[in-house]
Parts: C-alpha cells; structure tokens; sequence
C-alpha cells in the first residue's frame, strides 16, 4: 500500500503544480520518489502538526492543493481543532493522510496508536473520511479525494496485509463493495469490514463459507440506500473494524440500520479502552480480542445465535 | 471611505455595535483601532469593490476577540451598511462575536487562539512560492502568545524569510483574567521574536504616525527576514472608565454608559 501510495503522490504531483506534500517530519522513506521528482512539492513542516494544518489552510487559500501527511495519533488527533476550524469551516481543499491507523505501532504504546479518528473525524462538517482497506481501494481513495476539491481524512491502517481485490476499482463516494454474497440457504450474516480488517474478514470467511463479506473504503458520506439493502438481505451484520466500536463503522451501520426492524448489527472493534501491554501487532490484536481466533468464536456465536432465532 | 478611516469615528462604530448588540469584548478592540486605520489607509493593497480579489494584500485578525474594530473599519469602507452595524447580534444575522472568514472582507475565523498566524503564515508562504510580492499582515494579541503554535509559526517564518509577512502584537498588558504578567511574563519579547530571525519595532499602538513609521521602515529593510510591530496598545483606549480595566473583556453597555462613552469621543 505504501509504494501506491508514494506513485500515485508522484503521478498526482506531475500533473498538478499546484499540489503540495507537507509532513510533520514523518515518513521517512516514504517520499524518496516525489523529493527526487519534484523536490519544489515536499516539503518538511518540522514536528509542529498544529502549524502544518493551519499553514495548509493559508496555502490552500491561495491556490495550492495540500496533502497533510502525518501518523494518525496525531494526524487528526492532535490536530482536531485546526482541521475543524482552519479548513473544513471554509470547506478547503486539504487532504489529510493519517498513517499507522489502529495498532501498527503496537510495540511504541498509546501515544502512537490511533483508534478514536474516524469517530472523531466524521462529526466534523464538510469532511469526507475514507478507510482504504488494499492497494486498489486506496488508489481510488486518492482519486477521489483530489478530485472532490474537498476537506479529506484517508485512514491508512496496517499495510501489509496483503490485497483483497485484483483488480483497479472504480466506486463512487459512499458506495459499499460487496464482495460476497451470503448464502441465502443459511443465516443470512454478512460481515462489513473497513480498513486494515478487510483482509481479515475475507480471511474469515473462509472459516465461515455462508458469511457474506462487504468493504467499507468510503465512510463519509455513506450510501445509506446501501446499508439498507444490505439489511433488507440479512438477519445479522457484524461490522469488523481495527477502531473503537464508539463513533466508527459499527456506529455508522448501526445509524442506518436503526431505521430497518428485523437487522441485527454486532459491531466487533475495539472496546473502550487503551491498550495494556507491549507486544507484535499480532498480540495487541489479541489482546483487543480482534485476532482470528477471538473473531471466529465471536462470529460463530453470531451464526449460531442467528440460527436460533430463525429457528 | 478611506479618508473616514479616523480613530474617532471607528471608535464610534464599535461603541454602536457593542452597545445595540449587548456585546462583550468591547476592550479587545478599543485597543486596535490606530493599527487597523494606519493598515486599511496606507498599506493595504485590496481592490475597494472586491475584497475576495485574489491580488489583494492580507489582513488577518488571529485575535478574534477584537473583531468589532475590523467591522467598524469595514463599515467606513463601505463593505458593512449603517443598518448590519445596529443589528448586531440580531437573530439570522451574518457578523459573530468572533472573526468568521465566511464574512467577505476577514480571512480566517479565529478566537480560539493561535490559529491566524498558522494560517497568515501559511498565505504568506504561498506567496513565496508563487514568488508574488503580496504583503500578509497578522494582528495577534499578546495573551494569544501563550499558545504554542504562534510559537511553531513564528520559528517557521523565520525559517522560510517570508519577508513579506508582518506581524503585529496588540501588547496590551491584559488577557482574558488578568495582567499578561503575572500569568505568563512577555518583558523579553522583542529579543524572544528576533531570536527566530524576524526584524522587530516597538512603537506606541496609539500613534498613527509610529505605527506608519514602523510598517514603512521594517519593509524598507526586510532583506528575507519576516518583520514584527509590537504595538504597545491600552486595553479599552478611548474610553477613559474602560481604559485597562480587564472588566471590560466582559462587561456591557448599558444607554448610560453608552452615553458617557460616546460624550468622551466627542472631547
């Protein structure tokens, strides 16, 4: 994800003079293509995210087309209120990239892990949120965020997961991808994940052949005729998100779903708390209880308990 | 009109407002009236019919606080009417207690601190890159000083010699509960704003001809270093009962104040 990431900035900065890469001294590595292509567009902010945004604000006002990039503990965290008031109140055209989302930093503790930005970035007007979940999703993402002409937050999560589709995407903001039916025959569970937990969910459904698997890239604005339809066909969704279950997709399908009767959500994320211990991303998925083997007993549960009600 | 630009008359313009609107903050712009007249008079490049002109200079009010004396000002331009000025505050109306950037003639929307010199910096900046000689002015308030990311702006335009870019400091010795030195002492800010490669003046922010002085002799000297004005200013100047008397961060006009207020303009 990171290399089309770095690609599309390069081919995204050739063809816009006007495009701007500003980092609050992070990523390292991550821009050697675009400094060595056009070194006039990066440029290092220094660690001081709270100017960044506000000098964004001030350079989009003048033409240009910043992207903000920065770890997402701090990327929008730490920034909340220059985003709110600097460029979504004037509703500029500043795209923020928020890397390392979730528990990529499992090893360096809370202040590097990010798990409360799409609750908090989606109660800002005028910002459009996305949560890639693979090299094809996120290439789509950047497409539209920098041709909406708007205030974006992309959430990068862990990267190297590997790739759940296979082939260039083209959806719309807002737009559910189904990737798998469920089996009508069976309980009707679909799981919708975002993000890094994409390649988990397809993961899982291979332990679980009647789950029905959807992605989440576009979580801001949401295509609610989506989320119902999806209601309309299941007994049960279970969203999968590596974010709190407070204010992220689980809260976002559950808004929808509210309206729908017989559609029950189970939002499986993380509970309300910081991390504990040290450990491997692997661990502190673990320890969240958002691994594999956590996730397939809380699915099975799902099934099982989906099954029953059907009767 | 530019030639009703005059210390007086903006006075009476904020007085008007803070008293039909029942307002706060009437210290915070009393204080700025001589910096924003000398800046709208003589420096300020903007087009008198199109104050969105992309070519205009920047005048940015970080200090959110003190927007009624940009309004009065604005008013003398003829970008406010007389009747936008008596309805303030009114419900469904456009001008808030706060600088807005929706409203045409401010650029950013400010009051919580520390967030117009980011952005001033950020305009200034941009300038710089499209190499157009555009002038940025920000007025700050020296309790705004206490936040940090001034402090991350002013290191970066030092860095980056936006010479282009001046800074104003409405040091009027007062913030919000009490005298800026007994919460956090400024008595080296001169030396701390030079010590990140800004050229700085102190002047009297009551004297036109200082201030003009100032802003025509940093420019003239600016040589890639961005330039600083510290205004020492008088929290409530005009007023003689408002006169540093942080009450009147807070405190409203009634018709006999307003009255008392409006008999010591005329003297």
């Amino acid at each position: 994800m990171r290399d089309t990431f770095s690609s599309k900035l390069v081919d995204l900065a050739h063809s816009d003079p006007k495009l701007l890469l500003l980092t609050g001294d992070h990523g390292y590595g991550l821009f050697n293509s675009l400094r060595e292509a056009r070194p006039q567009q990066f440029i290092n902010m220094g660690i001081a995210e709270q100017n960044m945004v506000g000098v964004a604000a001030g350079l989009s006002r003048v033409g240009f087309k910043p992207i903000v990039y920065g770890l997402s503990a701090f990327i929008p965290i730490r920034v909340l209120e220059q985003i709110k008031l600097d460029v979504c109140h004037d509703n500029l055209p500043v795209i923020f990239i928020g890397d390392g989302a979730g528990f990529v930093y499992s090893h360096l503790g809370t202040s590097h892990q990010s798990t409360e930005d799409i609750a908090v970035t989606r109660a800002i007007p005028n910002l459009i949120v996305m949560s890639p979940g693979d090299r094809f999703e996120l290439a789509r993402c950047i497409d539209l965020a920098y041709d909406s002409n708007l205030p974006v937050y992309i959430r990068l999560g862990k990267a190297d997961r590997g790739d759940v589709h296979s082939k260039n995407l083209i959806f719309n903001l807002g737009d559910l991808i189904h990737l798998k039916e469920p089996d009508p025959s069976d309980t009707r569970v679909t799981l919708v994940a975002t993000g890094s937990m994409l390649k988990m969910a397809s993961l899982l459904c291979e332990s679980f052949p009647s789950l029905g698997l959807v992605s989440a890239p576009s979580l801001k604005p949401i295509n609610a005729r989506h989320i119902k339809d999806l209601c309309e066909k299941n007994h049960t969704i279970i969203t999968l998100e590596e974010h709190s279950i407070y204010g992220g997709l689980g809260s976002i399908i559950s808004d929808v779903a509210a309206s729908m009767s017989h559609a029950t959500v189970k939002k499986l994320g993380i509970q309300d708390r910081f991390s504990e211990h040290c450990g491997s991303y692997e661990y502190l998925l673990s320890e969240h209880k958002i691994d594999f083997e956590s996730l397939k007993v809380e699915i099975y549960n799902c099934i099982y308990s989906s099954e029953q009600a059907a009767g | 009109m530019k030639n009703t630009l005059i210390s007086k008359q903006i006075r009476r313009n904020i007085l008007e407002m803070a008293f039909h609107g029942s307002t706060v903050h009437l210290g915070c712009a009393l204080c700025l009236v001589e910096i924003f007249a000398v800046i709208y008079r003589n420096h300020l490049n903007y087009d008198y019919f199109n104050p969105s002109d992309p070519s205009r200079d920047f005048l940015i009010l970080s200090k959110g606080h003190g927007v009624m004396a940009q309004y009065a000002c604005m008013r003398e331009l003829g970008w406010l009417t007389q009747e936008t000025l008596l309805n303030y505050f009114g419900d469904g109306t456009d001008l808030k207690g706060l600088s807005d950037s929706r409203v045409q003639g401010l650029e950013v929307t400010s009051g919580s601190l520390g967030h117009g010199l980011s952005v001033g910096v950020g305009i200034a900046f941009g300038h710089k890159i499209k190499n157009v000689s555009q002038k940025t002015f920000i007025i700050v308030g020296d309790g705004e000083l206490n936040e940090g990311p001034c402090w991350e702006a002013i290191q970066f335009a030092g860095h980056h010699q936006l010479q282009d870019l001046l800074i104003i400091v409405d040091k009027n010795n007062f913030q919000a509960m009490d005298e800026t030195a007994a919460i956090i002492n400024q008595d080296n800010l001169k030396n701390q704003i030079e010590s990140f490669n800004f050229n700085v003046m102190e002047v009297d922010g009551h004297n036109e001809l200082e201030i003009d002085n100032a802003i025509n002799n940093l420019y003239e000297r600016r040589n890639n270093r961005p330039s600083c004005i510290i205004a020492n200013t008088i929290k409530g100047k005009g007023v003689s009962f408002m006169e540093n008397k942080n009450e009147w961060h807070y405190l409203r006009l009634n018709q006999a104040l307003y009255d008392a207020a409006l008999i010591e303009l005329e003297r």
